[in-house]
């Protein structure tokens, strides 16, 4: 019973002890590494993948994936720039970036549900015409020089060296961690994507439950797109290009099954959390970061090699033993009878 | 007619090679400066890339894989070729060989986690991507040329300005049609015999429509998969050296952001995501589209060279939709409403 | 909903009437009537590919029906979507539990409700009470059982508070004592007045367990009324097709094997793996051995170790002297066996392939079709000798094989299997989910192999079929072999028994 409790909780815990295994071991190359201000500002400058990885966690669960999001991000960013350069208010930003991220995620959604598309093929369309919308909107120019309210929030800090955005990250990870795992419709996502079949029997709406994924996946980046414009003060037109994958990265490491119906947020968080400070700590461990993604892409493979053949294992054990348990259970009669 | 019109959209290439011609027509009707040779040819010669990759994997598609590490073994090929001959001062030839095995190896890793350990081939040329353009990277760190420059100084160019050696392979041209072209016209014809001619192409296609039903007909379908990804790697490899000897420069990330447009061109290609179907010749058409629409847009209707994720997007979209509302699972969706 | 049920307690709780439905040219339901009333059971009988599942389907909303009226209560329902029966009432257990596998049995069962949990619980907490179930409710749906998976899908429906509940072939993975806890709770949701369908192969468990039978073939209810109006005599005469004792008659006399004069072509010695255990027999040329015995009996899992598709754990099999145990898939088809699988969709098509491709595709090793390059030609020779040999209706070889009835698909499969020119073929259910005139031709080629000195295993879970077809054959009962049957002891009353596991006057 216990075991199997830790088994359920086992994919993002393990997430969680490698993050500590990770912090530990980057505190013995350098000690110095080892206090709070370098901890917490790995988790903070984590804030822009966390928001994309908690989104694209929803589209997972649901058994697809959208690759749309870094552009989705660039366009968002290129948004919140402009309407920061023509002294346009914090609320008319988010107001922006939430409706472009939703229209996106609802084109999205309505491809992939109700018509069908294969997921990475739509989403990889939708990716390339968003980010043409990208240099139509700037004309191709970097957007930059815009000040205000956005650019000081930046780096503002809230408390204990949290920076704002950081915090509102969490809290928005928790909220949807509690929706999708406490919710009667938050487990629909998780529920579409162990068993479409299911679902469907059950009376839930299979194809609603994947367009508001979408949707949410393209709230989130949007904020992460206000997040870059407000963090780096300019944007270009290939901002956010790649962080898809980044994204995608993020989930897997956080215990998210690509084939959908496993994994939580706070998962995704946490992995959000080792891509971003991968770089950092190799700083302190000694190596150059030139060692980033080698490091990513062997932690990447390993993890999901051992999570595939764990898996594998454990359904043909349980196939073999089922399979044993009828001859058994035949000699244990045939002594009875005789 | 009517029967004529559903005769050429009976086959999707059929539909392609149409669309193909229409922008010959419309390109030339607008501009007939579009229409010199050299002009077309090197609109392809500056994707080639991506036209070569695509061919290769199409067959990983086939079998219901995908592959998006091919473009970052472009960038280690090209490095590894840079460091070996200038670093190491080997003979140029002897460093395309090296490079071309160490692609090979590359591919067999990530197939061999792909075939034998059933992880997911979207993670694991995720990670391979990661780990590939890290590795790339780091070789480049070897060379006494700082990175981000890239080595240069290929051979050779001969006093009379012509191409010879190495550098033949990119720049130099065989009855005036490009080295280039002339080697993506072979590797057509050697994809056509293998895809639609031989047993191992046959195989291919079973394992993509019913891997299952494959090794009941006693077919060995995890050393076929690995196989199509040792060959897309090699293909990677081929248009890592063909990219170098081009542009004259070894560099660690040549290639990358090539990952989407390469799956962009199978996809309109024709090949089922899900495996089983599809052409070398509706990838090679696709990739043609796609090139004489970046190279014909700016030139005929001034869109900017910036700006051509827009256009190859939109028809992506259009061409993807399009095609399930003619398979009709749109509509009997739209009424089931499940 | 009370009020209106004692309204209408004339009325019968689910009508179906004229329902029809098509897929494509496949016209599956014809126009079919039924109803069930309040506490009844009524049980669903017919062959593979009568239409059963579909029309659930079309009852639960997961498939629209093509005309026809559903009426619940004797009042129209329109159901189209699955919310829409699940509030009418009804509940359907599929065949194949559809659980989700990572979630808590909790979880499952309380996915879609949209009262508070704590109600949910205790209403949950009653129905398990009252049904004796003894269920611990923070496991992982993928560690249950079958059996337990059908528990929580029956509960699932409980709590819903259907009123029609149907299930769908409930017993077939399920074990004896499985089976018989599985009948009490069906006693028992009668006794409350829950109305049942209740889809079976097997006839025993109409007598035990139904208070209305109905039968179901080629797309029309043939047969219906309470049970006991009915024998189990006058039922098999209502499954069989209206032509099959003429067949029967007019079909070649039987040639008898005059074993002493052959040698065993395989040899199976002690066979153990998983599922089965301990197994011998011996098969020879130009028999059919047929291997009888219940679903989950082991018999799928025996022939497909043999065939390489899982770890043998001990025993040896031999062919024609050579040791062949253990060997894979590609070695064990070079060394002469072939094999038909149970599951044609699963294992055996290649649906979005040519008739060609899929004939020739257990061919790809040999240089029958070209070394590298593939013959096309050739290929298309030897498909177009089966087609002509098996009669098999194909437009065109180059037409896509999931275009083709379900009885040409598997001809095309049989064919696969004998373009090796295997020495012994194995077919596993060869004549599941085709209609009665394929039925006859794979039985006219089965005995075409047989004539031609080819050793066929046939595990077949239509003990007509062993009957007919079988010159030997054995049984299996939990994973090992418990009876073997000269062609003169081969009955359908001796055959049941020993599938049953019920002992009678011969053993081995």
């Amino acid at each position: 019973m216990n075991k199997l409790k830790g088994l359920l909780k086992a994919r993002w815990m393990s997430s969680l002890i490698f993050l500590i295994l990770l912090f530990l071991i980057t505190g013995i190359a350098d000690p110095a590494f080892l206090n709070y201000s370098s901890i917490v500002s790995c988790f903070n400058t984590a804030t822009m993948y966390t928001l994309l990885a908690v989104g694209i966690a929803f589209v997972i669960m649901t058994g697809e994936i959208d690759v749309s999001i870094g552009a989705t991000l660039g366009l968002s960013a290129a948004m919140t720039g402009l309407i920061a350069q023509q002294g346009g208010s914090v609320a008319g930003m988010l107001a922006a970036v939430l409706a472009t991220g939703a229209l996106i995620g609802l084109v999205n959604g309505v491809g992939v549900a109700y018509f069908g598309v294969p997921s990475l093929i739509f989403t990889l369309g939708t990716n390339s015409v968003v980010r043409g919308l990208v240099y139509i909107l700037t004309g191709g120019r970097t957007v930059e020089n815009f000040g205000g309210a956005i650019a000081s929030y930046g780096n503002k800090v809230l408390f204990a060296e949290i920076t704002l955005y950081y915090a509102i990250a969490v809290a928005l990870v928790a909220v949807s961690h509690i929706v999708l795992t406490r919710t009667r419709k938050g487990k629909y996502f998780i529920a579409v994507g162990n068993n479409a079949g299911g679902a469907q029997l059950v009376g839930i709406s299979v194809l609603g439950t994947k367009v508001l994924a979408y949707v949410l996946c393209g709230l989130f980046a949007g904020l992460g797109g206000f997040v870059f414009a407000s963090k780096y003060g300019q944007v270009m037109t290939v901002a956010g290009s790649g962080y898809e994958m980044t994204a995608i990265a993020a989930c897997v490491l956080g215990g998210i099954s690509l084939s959908g119906g496993l994994g939580n947020m706070v998962g995704a968080a946490l992995g959000a959390v080792i891509m971003s400070s991968i770089s950092r700590l190799l700083v302190f461990i000694g190596l150059p970061s030139t060692y980033d993604n080698t490091i990513t892409g062997v932690m990447l493979i390993v993890i999901v090699v051992v999570d595939a053949l764990a898996q594998r294992r454990s359904i043909e054990m349980a196939r073999r033993k089922r399979l044993l348990s009828r001859t058994a259970a035949n000699a244990a009669q045939g002594g009875g009878k005789a | 007619m009517k029967t004529l019109l559903k005769k050429v959209f009976k086959h999707w290439e059929m539909f392609l090679l149409v669309f193909l011609v229409l922008e010959f027509v419309v390109f030339g009707a607008a501009n007939p400066k579009f229409l010199r040779p050299a002009s077309i040819m090197n609109s392809i010669v500056n994707y080639i890339s991506v036209c070569i990759i695509s061919l290769f994997v199409t067959l990983v598609m086939i079998t219901g894989g995908i592959d998006i590490q091919a473009p970052s073994i472009i960038g280690l090929t090209s490095i590894v070729i840079g460091v070996l001959w200038s670093d190491a001062g080997l003979n140029i030839w002897l460093c395309v060989a090296i490079a071309a095995v160490l692609a090979a190896l590359c591919g067999a890793l990530s197939g061999f986690f792909i075939a034998y350990c059933g992880v997911q081939p979207m993670v694991v040329t995720l990670g391979g991507s990661f780990l590939y353009s890290g590795l790339a990277l780091l070789v480049s760190g070897m060379s006494a040329t700082p990175a981000y420059q890239g080595i240069s100084g290929f051979p050779a160019k001969t006093e009379a300005g012509e191409f010879v050696g190495f550098r033949f392979l990119g720049k130099g041209d065989i009855f005036g049609v490009p080295t280039q072209i002339v080697i993506y016209a072979a590797l057509i014809l050697l994809c056509v015999w293998i895809l639609h001619r031989t047993k191992y192409g046959e195989r291919l296609y079973l394992i993509g429509v019913n891997q299952r039903a494959a090794e009941y007909s006693g077919i060995n379908t995890r050393a076929v998969i690995m196989s199509t990804y040792v060959l897309s790697a090699v293909s990677a490899a081929l248009a890592g050296v063909l990219l170098t000897a081009n542009v004259n420069s070894a560099k660690y990330n040549l290639g990358s952001g090539y990952t989407l447009a390469i799956i962009t061109a199978v996809v309109l290609g024709g090949t089922l995501n899900t495996g089983g179907k599809g052409s070398i010749l509706g990838t090679v058409l696709a990739s043609l589209i796609i090139c004489i629409l970046r190279y014909g847009l700016p030139l005929c209707f001034g869109v900017s060279t910036q700006n051509l994720d827009l256009p190859v997007g939109i028809i992506l979209v259009l061409v993807v939709l399009g095609r399930e509302i003619a398979g009709q699972h749109m509509l009997s969706r739209l009424f089931k409403r499940r | 909903m009370a009020a209106k049920m004692n309204g209408a307690a004339a009325a019968p709780r689910l009508e179906v009437r004229k329902i029809r439905k098509a897929f494509g040219q496949n016209v599956v339901l014809k126009g079919i009537d039924l109803s069930v009333k309040a506490g009844e059971v009524v049980a669903l009988i017919g062959g593979n590919g009568a239409g059963k599942s579909t029309l659930m389907k079309i009852i639960m909303g997961i498939y629209s029906c093509d005309g026809g009226e559903i009426l619940i209560d004797g009042a129209p329902a329109k159901l189209g979507k699955p919310a829409a029966s699940l509030a009418a009432g009804i509940y359907l257990v599929p065949q194949e539990p559809l659980l989700f596998p990572n979630m808590t049995v909790l979880e499952n069962i309380l996915m879609g409700f949209r009262e508070s949990e704590s109600e949910l619980k205790k209403r949950l907490a009653k129905h398990m009470e009252e049904l004796g179930f003894n269920l611990n409710l923070q496991r992982k749906a993928s560690t249950l059982s079958i059996a337990e998976q059908q528990l929580v899908e029956l509960l699932r429906g409980l709590m819903r508070n259907a009123r029609i509940l149907i299930l769908d072939e409930p017993t077939s993975a399920l074990t004896f004592g499985e089976v018989q806890a599985l009948f009490n709770v069906v006693r028992d949701l009668r006794r409350k007045g829950i109305s049942m369908i209740y889809i079976t192969h097997r006839l025993n468990e109409v007598f035990e367990i139904a208070t209305d039978v109905a039968i179901m073939r080629d797309g029309l209810i043939t047969l219906e009324g309470p049970v006991e109006h009915f024998t189990k005599d006058m039922l098999i005469q209502g499954l069989l097709p209206s032509d099959a004792q003429a067949q029967r008659e007019g079909g070649k006399a039987y040639e008898p094997v005059r074993y002493s004069e052959l040698k065993p072509v395989m040899q199976v010695r002690g066979l153990t793996g998983y599922g089965f255990s301990d197994v011998s027999f011996d098969l020879y040329p130009g028999e059919i051995l047929g291997i009888a015995g219940v679903v989950g009996a082991g018999r799928t899992e025996l022939i497909s170790t043999i065939f390489g598709r899982d770890k043998t754990l001990g025993g040896t099999v031999t062919l024609d002297g050579k040791d062949i145990t253990g060997l894979p898939t590609k070695r064990i088809l070079q060394e002469g066996i072939n094999f038909v699988p149970e599951d044609r969709h699963m294992h055996g098509l290649f649906k979005i392939r040519s008739i060609s491709s899929n004939t020739t595709s257990a061919l790809l090793d040999s240089a029958e079709i070209g070394r590298v390059s593939m013959n096309r030609r050739r290929q298309a020779q030897i498909a177009q000798k089966y087609v002509d040999d098996f009669r098999t209706k194909v437009v065109s070889l180059e037409d896509l094989i999931g275009s083709l009835s379900g009885g040409n698909q598997q001809k095309v499969v049989i064919a696969r299997s004998l373009s090796t020119k295997p020495k012994v073929v194995i077919l596993d259910e060869p004549t599941r989910g085709i209609d009665a005139a394929a039925r006859s031709d794979v039985y006219g080629i089965i005995r075409q192999l047989k004539e031609a000195g080819v050793a066929v295993l046939m595990v077949s879970s239509d003990i007509e079929e062993v009957v007919e077809l079988a010159d030997r054959a054995i049984t299996v009962f939990q994973g090992r072999i418990n009876g073997e049957f000269s062609r003169e002891e081969i009955t359908q009353d001796t055959l049941t028994s020993a599938s049953f596991g019920i002992e009678k006057e011969r053993m081995v």
